[in-house]
């Protein structure tokens, strides 16, 4: 950046009144050759074949799970037989659990505060470093304050989706 | 750096080859690096992404693959959604109807829905886990915070896109989980009961809430999302590709005037894959 | 490339306070008019008229029901419950996520998760967080009972008829 912002004019005078424009590419082997491109890979093909590899796994394993198992699809909706329990999709039972001990809070003050906190977080974690390594030993305070987050509403999700049968109580799953 | 082929260049060439470079302006296989970043950097598709990648960033450890897989999961859930909606009517007389002639009457029906109801859980899940790997390696820091909060937004757009999908089979597990769901909503103070009137069109889930549901899942969320999408990929490149260590960063200055044409204007020429 | 070079070429930016007062009201009246088109369609999504089973609706007359009955109309969750000359509508949407609950002897329970509350709609344990509301039910001149959902009455609030 430095050597654009304050241009070497001595040797090559920049006139004002003039624009300027790439007027040819000298073909070579790499397109630039300082030392910070040396881990570059090209995207084509190198990352291109692995995102085409990744796509098919993916659908493969999509499309396996689509033949053995089927959607579940239940009896037309009856608005006077209420299921017992009834059930939000699985990713809102963590909150269901929640506003099961406190109605708002669990529904929405403790929701809104999350989502927030998860907005604010890279503004509050302003200190550069550990950046592109797993489990950084400078960032485990953050680390495990969002493992902690994350993990209690794994555990309020999975107490929900497994362990809430009839009248909300606690039942085993087996 | 573009690239457009000299009229000299063509004249005599084969008809085939003369529409191939009228679109594409680069080789079918390119060979050399400058008409392979071409390739990347001339595609409508693909020019969001950079022409070149830090070879860390491709390491399957680096990312697991988790945002990629969760941008395919969407992609699949476009395509078959689209088909679904072909033989789908958004009324409570009509849908959960449509729901058993999509297994009986339509060819591949039920591998249709069983692909979309799966990969939609699969996109919510996927999504869940790329947050964790990002905020885990520390990606989200600076200079990458607004992509991090790009990213918050279309964890909850995915949430909504699979709740307004979640009624619309019409059967009993949908209709009290939407119940249940926008009663939770109603918990909000002040706001709430009006915020749930205005998201079912009454007050109980009913035809309004089917027809509402149903226009949010099919076009205003996909839009939303596909733009958002969009703009949380180009961030990746104009953040200067996936974050890695320092000790990656900090090599030797660049010489002036030796920048990549495709570098970012403020990063070093490196990047991506999300 | 050199910004210092071309900028002489335009005219000083500062104390051109006529330009910046100009362009202050424009950006004014964009980010006014931009609002009321966001308010206008917020007011869109709020329909009024619903399809669904009307919020006011009349149950019949006073003579149709026996003193200490409780009659469930489960379209529009409520209960209509008359002791002696006393009328009163009580909501059967549970307050906890909004379950339709069924009356018992000694009040109400929610079939969905166990919430359960006592003859005044108050409620007594599970997860409901409040009582169950009570609605205003009125006279209309033609003799026939009028529930009106939109309006909440205080529990234990009853109409008088004159038999």
């Amino acid at each position: 950046m430095s050597q654009i912002e304050a241009p070497d004019y001595e040797r090559l005078p920049v006139k004002p009144d003039k624009t300027y424009g790439l007027m040819c590419v000298v073909p070579t082997r790499s397109e630039a050759v300082n030392v910070q491109t040396e881990k570059q890979v090209l995207a084509w093909p190198d990352g291109l074949i692995r995102y085409v590899l990744l796509f098919l796994v993916l659908f493969m394993v999509l499309a396996v799970i689509s033949l053995l198992f089927n959607a579940p699809l239940e009896e037309p909706a009856n608005a006077l037989h209420p299921p017992n329990p009834a059930k939000a999709p699985w990713y809102f039972l963590g909150l269901q659990e929640m506003v099961s001990y406190s109605a708002f809070w669990g529904g929405v003050g403790i929701p809104t505060m999350l989502v927030l906190l998860a907005i604010a977080a890279p503004y509050l974690e302003s200190k550069p470093g550990g950046e592109g390594v797993w489990f950084h030993s400078s960032r485990s305070a953050a680390n495990w304050i969002f493992l902690g987050i994350m993990g209690t509403l794994g555990l309020l999700t999975l107490i929900g989706t497994l362990f809430r049968g009839r009248n909300w109580d606690f039942v085993l799953p087996w | 750096m573009q690239s457009v082929p000299h009229a000299d260049e063509t004249r005599g060439k084969s008809i085939l080859h003369r529409i191939w470079y009228s679109i594409f302006r680069s080789p079918p296989l390119p060979v050399s690096e400058l008409d392979r970043a071409q390739s990347v950097a001339n595609n409508f598709f693909l020019h969001i992404h950079s022409a070149k990648v830090h070879e860390r960033a491709l390491r399957f450890k680096t990312t697991l693959g988790l945002g990629l897989m969760t941008f395919f999961t969407f992609i699949i859930l476009v395509v078959t959604g689209i088909l679904l909606m072909f033989y789908y009517v958004p009324t409570p007389e009509k849908a959960y109807d449509r729901m058993l002639d999509l297994r009986s009457a339509v060819f591949f029906g039920t591998f249709l829905r069983n692909m979309h109801r799966w990969s939609a859980h699969a996109m919510v899940l996927l999504a869940l886990l790329h947050m964790m790997r990002v905020f885990l390696t520390g990606s989200h820091k600076s200079p990458r915070e607004f992509n991090w909060v790009l990213g918050v937004f279309l964890l909850l757009l995915t949430l909504f896109m699979s709740f307004t999908g979640y009624l619309l089979p019409w059967d009993q597990l949908a209709y009290w989980a939407i119940v249940v769901g926008t009663a939770i909503a109603g918990y909000a103070p002040v706001v709430g009961d009006q915020v749930r009137f205005i998201l079912l069109g009454d007050s109980q889930v009913g035809s309004e809430a089917l027809l509402r549901f149903y226009v949010l899942h099919v076009a205003v969320l996909p839009t939303v999302l596909t733009l958002l999408i969009g703009w949380h990929f180009w961030r990746i490149r104009k953040d200067g590709g996936l974050a890695r260590p320092r000790e990656d960063l900090a090599l030797a200055p660049a010489p002036a005037g030796t920048g990549s044409d495709n570098a970012p204007e403020d990063a070093p020429p490196e990047k991506e894959e999300r | 490339m050199s910004d210092t070079k071309l900028s002489k070429d335009r005219p000083p930016k500062e104390g051109n306070s006529r330009r910046r007062v100009l362009g202050m009201i424009a950006t004014g009246a964009l980010a006014l008019s931009g609002s009321a088109l966001g308010l206008l369609t917020a007011v869109f999504f709020k329909p009024r008229v619903t399809y669904g089973p009307p919020q006011k609706f009349r149950v019949g007359k006073p003579a149709t029901f026996t003193s200490g009955s409780e009659i469930a109309y489960q379209k529009q969750a409520v209960l209509v419950r008359r002791e002696g000359n006393q009328f009163a509508v009580i909501s059967t949407k549970c307050t906890h996520l909004g379950c339709t609950v069924n009356a018992t002897d000694i009040g109400f329970e929610c079939p969905c998760h166990g919430s359960t509350y006592d003859r005044r709609g108050s409620n007594v344990s599970g997860p409901a967080p409040s009582p169950l509301a009570w609605f205003l039910i009125s006279l209309a001149p033609n003799g026939d009972l009028v529930v009106d959902k939109d309006k909440k009455v205080p529990a234990g609030t009853y109409l008088e008829i004159k038999a």
